[in-house]
């Protein structure tokens, strides 16, 4: 059993990894323990607000690299520990078995060279895999530099690998983490995609990353504008095929001139993350969504922000509007969209009937008409005022019409 | 007209059957649903008419009984009147009325199934085994809706080897998987006796979680808006707070 102190500080050497995901794969239990849960699980969540889905920890935080953001820097003072195959395998066995987890989300420090340390990573997934035959969620952290036959090896264990690319810009990542390259960090990346491809074609038994990659990048300790940071995630997700782009805001925990004081905000992550969501289900591109040298709004989320720019569009008819545009609508999210298409197919759609059925009118009102009838404000300052922040009182006024509060509806769609 | 029902599948179909003609009538399994002026009858299962019932609604749409079986577990006391409600739509039209998002009915009770069935999906993860010192894992757990016999298929495919317990002690009832075949059985009180290493582990558990917060990003209210604190006194992580 590792002890409280190692399990401590490779806990949060590994913290400020955002990945929380556990969805993706549908690996079966062949003898063992564990199995896939495809749309992901949660398992707690922590005062941060963030919830645990896997045991997120480092092998060791001895690090041969310098990049100046991170905590276990080669110049950091800080305690330097390590765990072996073993006790990770051991942990992540007895808590899955007590329902604390949903898999293993392994990474580590480069401790002498990058093949070594992937070398023992993909052991100790080795040994879930085979040994313990742990058929639950793993999410392997790629070190960048290691040889290609050591990739491909640890990716025929996990459900789940990623590269960070770490900042949004060649520039920023040669300042601040000098001995990671752009290249180092795209080449397993392409590999990996490649040699996916290259499984699903010839149908070969078994599995090869079923979840597919991801990767993370942090916000604010470089000057890329939102703008770039949302091209450069549209060109992740086209051209290298990952699952998920993440964003972390800068947090300073590691001082130094070449990084700023202050944490970058919060709602920039939320806001880049929503032009994500955009990206990813609500069909738009980067260049509807923000000018390249421009950050998102604060005070708007980004469809609400598009609609602005785009009132000629506007408003539409819920009874004919086809499913793209229904998406395009603010406050009207997938699920929403869906009912209305169902819903529609019965009967002719008034204000009425989309207040019961639970779509958020705050934001739509202004952008659609339900049998004709037009709720919205009269023209577009007026709208920008309602849609800006700090006017979420008289809102909830005028949407009292409808007999159905505000609150309750947006905690039931779950839509900010 | 009030129909109290005994809770079961069979006695509100009864009720249903009986309640149809009836235009305004109300079903219920709660007594507090009693109120005065208001005729009342007490509706005994009967099978016949259950059965009619039955094939009657499944012939306008195969799917409705799987609704009901979710709709009569779930924990809101109008579970029964929701039910009826949408079933009345349903034996009205004729056809499969589930999509037609604009019935208040139809809204109702599909928020109603969907906070059952969202319970089910949450407990997937909040559930917390204790190792007992027989190797078999036992879960204490309170859940809104009677929901305990169904999350047994996800919990015995992923630890084939480990009989477990679920154990609702509101309902005092338990979900068992015995290695081999699982039951509902009552249980008022289980006494457990847990294994040597299960303190060591569930300390570790603490340990974790405290480490992998962040405190500089404290957001209390995010965290119970996804973990309800209803949840949290099953759960090791919360012991020491």
């Amino acid at each position: 059993m590792i002890d409280e102190m190692r399990l401590k500080i490779l806990t949060e050497g590994a913290k400020y990894d955002v990945s929380c995901s556990s969805s993706g794969s549908k690996r079966k239990n062949e003898g063992g323990m564990g199995n896939g849960y495809a749309a992901g699980c949660c398992h707690s969540f922590t005062p941060d607000g963030r919830c645990i889905s896997l045991l997120k920890i480092l092998m060791s935080n001895n690090c041969i690299y310098n990049c100046k953001y991170c905590p276990n820097r080669l110049d950091a003072d800080v305690r330097r520990v390590s765990a072996t195959p073993e006790e990770i395998a051991q942990l992540t066995i007895d808590f899955y078995k007590r329902n604390y987890i949903e898999g293993l989300f392994l990474s580590s420090a480069v401790e002498k060279s990058p093949n070594d340390t992937m070398e023992r990573l993909v052991r100790t997934v080795k040994l879930l895999r085979t040994q313990y035959r742990f058929h639950g969620y793993i999410h392997l952290k790629g070190i960048p530099r290691a040889d290609e036959a050591l990739i491909r090896e640890a990716a025929s264990y996990a459900d789940r690998m990623s590269y960070n690319i770490e900042l949004p810009s060649e520039a920023s990542l040669k300042l601040l983490a000098p001995q990671k390259s752009k290249e180092s960090l795209l080449l397993p990346m392409k590999q990996l995609a490649r040699e996916k491809a290259v499984f699903r074609e010839e149908k070969r038994k078994g599995l090869f990353l079923p979840a597919g990659q991801t990767t993370q990048m942090i916000v604010g300790a470089s000057p890329e504008p939102d703008g770039q940071i949302v091209r450069l995630t549209q060109s992740l997700y086209r051209n290298m095929g990952l699952k998920r782009v993440y964003y972390s805001s800068y947090v300073p925990v590691v001082h130094d001139s070449l990084l700023p004081d202050l944490p970058a905000g919060q709602l920039r992550e939320h806001r880049l993350y929503q032009a994500d969501w955009l990206l990813r289900f609500y069909g738009f591109t980067a260049e509807e969504i923000a000018p390249e040298n421009e950050n998102l709004p604060l005070d708007l989320d980004p469809k609400c922000a598009w609609a602005l720019r785009n009132m000629h569009l506007f408003p539409v008819e819920v009874n004919r509007a086809p499913l793209e545009m229904l998406l395009r609508v603010p406050g009207i999210g997938g699920r929403s969209a869906q009912k209305i298409l169902e819903a529609r197919r019965y009967t002719k759609l008034g204000f009425e009937h989309l207040a019961r059925m639970r779509v958020v009118l705050k934001r739509a009102r202004h952008f659609i008409t339900a049998n004709g009838k037009f709720y919205g404000a009269e023209n577009e300052t007026a709208v920008r005022g309602l849609l800006t922040a700090g006017e979420k009182n008289e809102n909830a006024e005028q949407l009292s019409l409808f007999g159905t509060s505000e609150t309750a509806l947006s905690a039931l769609t779950g839509e900010l | 007209m009030i129909y109290f029902t005994d809770g079961t599948a069979e006695s509100f179909l009864t009720a249903f059957w009986l309640a149809f003609k009836d235009g305004e009538s109300y079903i219920t399994s709660t007594q507090k649903q009693l109120s005065l002026g208001q005729k009342t009858v007490f509706v005994a299962a009967d099978g016949e008419k259950a059965e009619r019932a039955r094939k009657r609604l499944l012939s306008f749409d195969k799917n409705c009984m799987d609704d009901l079986s979710l709709l009569l577990r779930s924990g809101q006391e109008n579970r029964e009147q929701i039910a009826n409600r949408y079933l009345h739509l349903l034996a009205e039209k004729k056809e499969p009325v589930s999509k037609m998002f604009a019935e208040e009915a139809v809204t109702e009770a599909t928020e109603c199934i969907r906070r059952v069935t969202f319970e089910i999906h949450r407990l997937h993860g909040f559930v917390r085994f204790m190792e007992t010192a027989s190797g078999a894992l036992y879960s204490p757990l309170s859940p809104d809706n009677d929901v305990v016999d169904l999350l047994v298929p996800h919990f015995r495919a992923r630890l084939t080897e480990y009989p477990f317990v679920l154990h609702d002690v509101k309902r005092k009832k338990a979900a068992v998987y015995d290695g081999k075949n699982t039951f509902l059985a009552p249980l008022e009180q289980a006494n457990i006796i847990l294994s040597a290493d299960e303190k060591g582990w569930q300390e570790l558990w603490q340990r974790y979680y405290k480490s992998v917060n962040i405190p500089e990003r404290e957001r209390l209210k995010q965290m119970r808006g996804y973990m309800p604190v209803r949840y949290w006194k099953f759960m090791p992580e919360f012991d020491s707070f």
